[in-house]
């Protein structure tokens, strides 16, 4: 395993630990588009070939979407906690 | 030989960092949240004692695919596909910031620079250590203190007089 491939992966490692161990949603996000990532460069250096980066890339547009979603329903959340309270 | 490949890619992830924020800072990602989650992010990293501007570039680059992205994938396509491939990515990149309701200026202008880098780059540096260096110059900003790279972002953008 070369140098590159080991740095990603034990990257992504500590930052998987790191969205486990945080509480705050919102910094959970950050860790999570971290990990995205790690995981789209390792489908890309794992699988050397035009197909490799098509998935590598279509993984990382849908898992930003989906951030993108958690993201707002959270700030949407906190909107209808302020109108409550 | 090892070290070698140690300098290889720290020296491309200093220059995926460079390239990537300041494409971002002069974008106006600092200045405002582009969707409701980040402003959410923004004002979480401001509570827990950031800077608040540095906290809308990081909710940003969480919700929409921006320079970062544009130079992950630019090195992930001139990696399996050389030049040509730089250019497909960044066309990828606009479709994904257009579902992600974003202009989409940002990250098609970093893929392009982060392209011409790389073809600047290609006889010292080959484009696997970019893929690595850019996965290691997001971790320095999303993955590792977050209070301390708010407040180096905002700076930066101070300074750059783009707020």
């Amino acid at each position: 395993m070369d140098i590159v491939m080991l740095s990603v992966g034990i990257l992504s490692v500590i930052t998987g630990f790191r969205i486990i161990i945080s509480r705050s949603k919102a910094q959970k996000m950050l860790y999570v588009c971290c990990l995205n990532f790690c995981v789209a460069a390792l489908i890309a250096l794992y699988i050397k070939s035009p197909m490799g980066a098509i998935a590598s890339i279509a993984y990382f547009i849908g898992s930003t979407i989906s951030s993108n979603a958690i993201a707002h329903t959270i700030g949407e959340m906190k909107k209808i906690k302020d109108i409550n309270d | 030989m090892e070290v070698i490949e140690l300098i290889k890619l720290i020296s491309a992830s200093i220059i995926c960092w460079i390239n990537f924020v300041i494409v971002d800072i002069y974008f106006g990602l600092p200045k405002k949240p582009g969707v409701s989650g980040a402003e959410v992010i923004g004002n979480k990293i401001e509570k827990i004692g950031g800077n608040i501007n540095g906290g809308y570039f990081m909710g940003n680059i969480v919700c929409s695919p921006d320079a970062s992205a544009g130079t992950l994938m630019a090195s992930i396509f001139y990696y399996v596909m050389g030049l040509k491939g730089g250019l497909i990515a960044s066309m990828l990149i606009f479709i994904g910031n257009r579902l992600c309701n974003d202009p989409g200026y940002a990250g098609t202008i970093g893929a392009i620079t982060a392209t011409i880098l790389l073809y600047a780059f290609s006889g010292i540096i080959e484009p696997k250590y970019f893929i690595g260096g850019m996965v290691i110059a997001i971790f320095t900003i999303q993955g590792l203190y977050h209070i301390g790279a708010s407040k180096l972002l905002g700076n930066l953008a101070k300074k750059l007089r783009m707020i």
